[in-house]
C-alpha cells in the first residue's frame, strides 16, 4: 500500500526529536503532547486524545504521518459503523458479475470460489490497510465516541493485536503494529477497557503567546503584529461564556481573513465583517459585538 | 538512545512510581495495574530524574479522564512535591482545574417516606386503593401512600420512539438489496431465487428528563424523582437532571440498582431542595455543560416544572429555542395544569410554550402513566 517503502526516516528517538520533527510540518507540540507521542510510539500503546472541539486533535495525526514517513490511514467513526465498514468488505457487485460471465461461458469450475473470494475482489478498509502497513503507516481513529460500544469493544480486540483473520484468505498480520491515535469528543464516556489500553492526553486550548507562534506556522502571509493581537483576542473571546468556544482552526482563518483585507490591527469595521470566521452561533456573534469594546482593547 | 542506562536508573525508582500508582487510587482514579506498568517503561525512555518528564509521562500513562486531571495534578503536588496543590505550576498548557464537588445539602421534607420498613397500612393497599392513588393529585398525598405510588411507578416503563441507526438487518421487506447474501446463495444454488433484503435497524432516542425541586413544586419532586427512577430502567439513554437555581445532573445515583439507595443518592447530590427557581439559567447551563454530552441532540427532553420563574423570561426563552433546536420533541409537565381553570400565564411558561410540543398535568400516578404512552407514540 505505502509507496515510501524503506526509505522512511527511524522513530524519533527523544522528545525534543518529536515536537522538532512535528514542527517541520507546521505542528507546533508542547512538551506534554510531545511527551505522550513520544511514549505512545516507544511503548507501542494507542494514544488518545481528548479536548474541546477545534484544539487540533485529528492535526496531530495528520502532521504525525509525514513526520514519520508514513502513511495517514484514517478511520472516521459514526453512529452505526460496524466491523464490515471498518475492516474489509468483499466486492458482491462484482462478485456476482464475475459468477455470472463465469456461468456463461460454462467456464464455472469447482475452484471457481476460490477465485472469487480472492485479493481481486477484496475491499480493503482503513483497519486492514493499516495492519497490512504495519509501522509504515500512522492508523487515526478519529471520533470514537461516536461509534458504539460493540463497535468499542470489537477495536479493542484489533487493537490488542494487530491481526485480522479473513475467513477465505487467512490471517493477516503487522509485523511492526502502526502508530496509532485515537480521538473523542467526549459526547459519550468511553469504555475503562479501551482507555487502560491507551496512553491518554487532553490537549488544552493553546495559550496566547503559542497561538501566536501557530499562526506564523500555519499562515506566514499574516503580519506578527496582527497575529499578536488575534491571539489576544480569541483568547478574550475563550474566557466568554459561549455556546460554542472558537478552537485553533477559528484564530487561523480569522488571522488569514484579516489579513487577506490588509488590515493591520483589530478595527471595529473589520473586526464585523470577519467575525463570522471565528463565532459561528448566533447567539454568541450577538454576545460578542455587545462585548467588543473589552475584546478589542489593547488590540 | 542508552535505554539500558535509563533504565537502571528507573529501576531504582520504580518503589517510588508504584507508590505514586498507589497515591492516586487512594484519591480516586482508577488506575490499572498495566497502566503503572507503561508509566515505569515509559520513563526509562526518557529522564526520571527530571520532574517535567515525570510529570507528563504519569498524566499520560495514569489519566484517562479529564475529569481526574485536577485529582492528579493534587496528588503529584503531594507525593514528590510534599506541597499543597496550589503550589503547583505546571506551565506548557497546565489544565485549569474544575472542582465540580459542591457541599451537599439533604433533601428536608419528605424523608419519613423514605424509610422503607414495611407499615401495616402498606400491606392493606389492595386493587381498589390502587385506583383511588392512580388519581390522587401528589400534593394530597401522605408519606406512605408516596410509598405506595413509588412502588407502582416501578413497573412503569417509558419507551420513548425509534430512530433509524446506520446499522442494518435482515428483512423479507427490506429497502437494500443484501449483496452479500444474494452471492452466498447464487455460488450455492448457482440462482438466487428472491433478493435477500435489509433494511436499517432502529434504535430508542436518548430520553432527557429535567426535574424542578424548587419550594414551589416540593409537594411533586419526590414522586417526580420517583417517576424518574422507573423511567431510568426503559430502553434507550436516559439521563437526569434535578434544578432549582443551580443544576444537578442526577443520573449516576439513580443508576443504582436499590430504588431507597437511588434516591437517597439523588437526593443528597442536589444543592438546592425547596429554594427558588430559575428556570432560564438552569437550562442555559444545561445546554452549556450537558446537552452535547448527556445526550440531548435528537432526544425526548421532559421538562417538570410549575413555570413559577424567578428569573428574567427571556433568558429563559432563549434557552428554550436553543433547546428546541437540538432536541426531537419537548414534553412540558406541569402540575398546576390540573387545576380546571388552568392558563400557562405565568411570564415562564408564556416564555416557554412557543418551543412546547406538549403540555401534560402529572400530577397524579395516572397521568404519569398517560405520558408514558404519548411519549410512545410520538413520531
Amino acid at each position: 500500500m505505502s509507496t515510501s517503502g524503506d526509505r522512511r526516516p527511524a522513530r524519533p528517538q527523544s522528545v525534543e526529536e518529536v515536537s522538532a520533527r512535528l514542527g517541520e510540518q507546521a505542528y507546533l507540540a508542547d512538551r506534554g503532547l510531545g511527551t505522550a507521542i513520544f511514549l505512545s510510539l516507544s511503548l507501542g500503546q494507542p494514544l488518545l486524545l481528548e479536548g474541546e472541539a477545534g484544539v487540533g486533535k485529528t492535526e496531530v495525526a495528520k502532521a504525525l504521518a509525514p513526520a514519520l514517513g508514513a502513511e495517514l490511514v484514517r478511520l472516521q467513526c459514526y453512529e452505526g459503523i460496524d466491523a464490515h465498514q471498518a475492516l474489509y468488505e468483499w466486492d458482491y457487485t462484482r462478485q456476482l458479475l464475475y459468477v455470472r460471465l463465469l456461468q456463461e461461458g460454462g467456464e464455472l469450475r469447482e475452484d471457481a470460489a476460490d477465485e472469487i473470494f480472492g485479493p481481486r475482489f477484496l475491499v480493503e478498509r482503513p483497519l486492514l490497510q493499516a495492519v497490512r502497513a504495519g509501522d509504515r503507516a500512522v492508523l487515526l481513529i478519529d471520533e470514537i465516541d461516536r461509534a458504539d460500544d460493540e463497535f468499542e469493544a470489537f477495536l479493542l480486540e484489533m487493537l490488542s493485536d494487530f491481526q485480522v483473520t479473513v475467513p477465505e484468505l487467512g490471517t493477516i498480520r503487522a509485523e511492526r503494529p502502526p502508530a496509532v491515535v485515537l480521538t473523542s469528543n467526549r459526547t459519550r464516556e468511553l469504555h475503562d477497557a479501551l482507555k487502560r489500553r491507551c496512553l491518554y492526553h487532553w490537549i488544552d486550548y493553546p495559550s496566547p503567546e503559542r497561538e501566536v507562534e501557530i499562526i506564523a506556522a500555519r499562515a506566514p502571509a499574516v503580519p506578527a503584529d496582527l497575529a499578536r493581537r488575534v491571539a489576544g483576542a480569541v483568547d478574550r473571546i475563550r474566557t466568554l461564556d459561549l455556546v460554542k468556544r472558537p478552537g485553533v482552526a477559528e484564530t487561523i482563518e480569522w488571522a488569514k481573513a484579516l489579513a487577506f483585507l490588509g488590515a493591520e490591527r483589530l478595527e471595529r469595521d473589520s473586526v464585523e465583517v470577519t467575525l463570522g470566521t471565528v463565532v459561528k452561533d448566533h447567539d454568541d456573534l450577538v454576545r460578542i459585538r455587545d462585548e467588543l469594546g473589552g475584546i478589542l482593547t489593547d488590540g | 538512545m542508552a535505554e539500558g542506562a535509563a533504565a537502571g536508573g528507573v529501576d531504582r525508582v520504580v518503589p517510588a512510581l508504584a507508590g505514586f500508582g498507589r497515591e492516586l487510587r487512594a484519591a480516586g482514579l482508577p488506575v490499572g495495574t498495566g497502566q503503572v506498568l507503561s508509566f515505569c517503561r515509559g520513563l526509562a525512555r526518557l529522564d526520571p530524574t527530571d520532574l517535567r518528564d515525570v510529570y507528563w509521562s504519569g498524566r499520560t500513562c495514569l489519566v484517562s479522564r479529564h475529569d481526574d486531571l485536577a485529582a492528579y495534578d493534587d496528588a503529584f503536588a503531594r507525593y514528590f512535591l510534599g506541597a499543597p496543590a496550589h503550589r503547583l505550576v505546571v506551565t506548557a498548557g497546565g489544565t485549569p482545574a474544575i472542582d465540580e464537588r459542591r457541599p451537599a445539602l439533604h433533601a428536608p421534607a419528605p424523608a419519613a417516606g423514605t424509610e422503607r420498613e414495611t407499615s401495616p397500612r402498606d400491606v392493606g393497599h389492595a386493587a381498589s386503593d390502587v385506583e383511588v392513588l392512580r388519581g390522587k393529585d401528589f400534593a394530597d398525598c401522605d408519606p406512605d401512600e408516596l410509598a405506595a405510588i413509588g412502588r407502582l411507578l416501578a413497573g412503569l416503563v417509558i419507551a420513548t420512539p425509534w430512530r433509524k441507526s446506520r446499522r442494518t438487518q435482515r428483512a423479507r421487506k427490506g429497502t437494500r438489496p443484501d449483496l452479500r447474501r444474494a452471492l452466498r446463495e447464487h455460488v450455492r444454488d448457482g440462482a438466487v431465487r428472491d433478493i435477500p433484503r435489509r433494511r436499517p435497524r432502529v434504535r430508542p432516542r436518548p430520553l432527557v428528563l429535567l426535574l424542578d425541586v424548587s419550594g414551589s413544586m416540593s409537594a411533586y419532586s419526590r414522586a417526580l424523582l420517583q417517576f424518574a427512577y422507573a423511567v431510568t430502567r426503559g430502553p434507550g439513554r436516559v439521563e437526569v437532571f434535578c434544578f432549582g437555581t443551580r443544576l444537578t445532573r442526577v443520573s449516576g445515583a439513580l443508576a443504582r440498582r436499590d430504588p431507597d439507595e437511588a434516591l437517597r443518592q439523588a437526593a443528597d447530590a442536589v444543592v438546592d431542595w425547596e429554594g427558588g427557581t430559575r428556570i432560564g439559567d438552569s437550562l442555559r447551563e444545561y445546554l452549556r455543560s450537558w446537552a452535547w454530552r448527556g445526550g440531548c441532540r435528537g432526544a425526548v427532553v421532559v421538562i417538570c416544572s410549575d413555570g413559577l420563574e424567578r428569573g428574567d423570561p427571556d433568558v429563559l426563552a432563549v434557552a428554550m429555542a436553543r433547546l428546541a433546536r437540538l432536541a426531537y420533541r419537548i414534553v412540558w409537565v406541569n402540575p398546576l395544569k390540573a387545576g380546571p381553570a388552568y392558563e400557562p400565564a405565568t411570564r415562564g411558561m408564556r416564555a416557554a410554550l412557543p418551543h412546547i410540543d406538549l403540555l401534560v398535568s402529572g400530577h397524579n400516578l395516572a397521568s404519569l402513566a398517560e405520558l408514558a404512552t404519548v411519549i410512545e407514540a410520538f413520531d
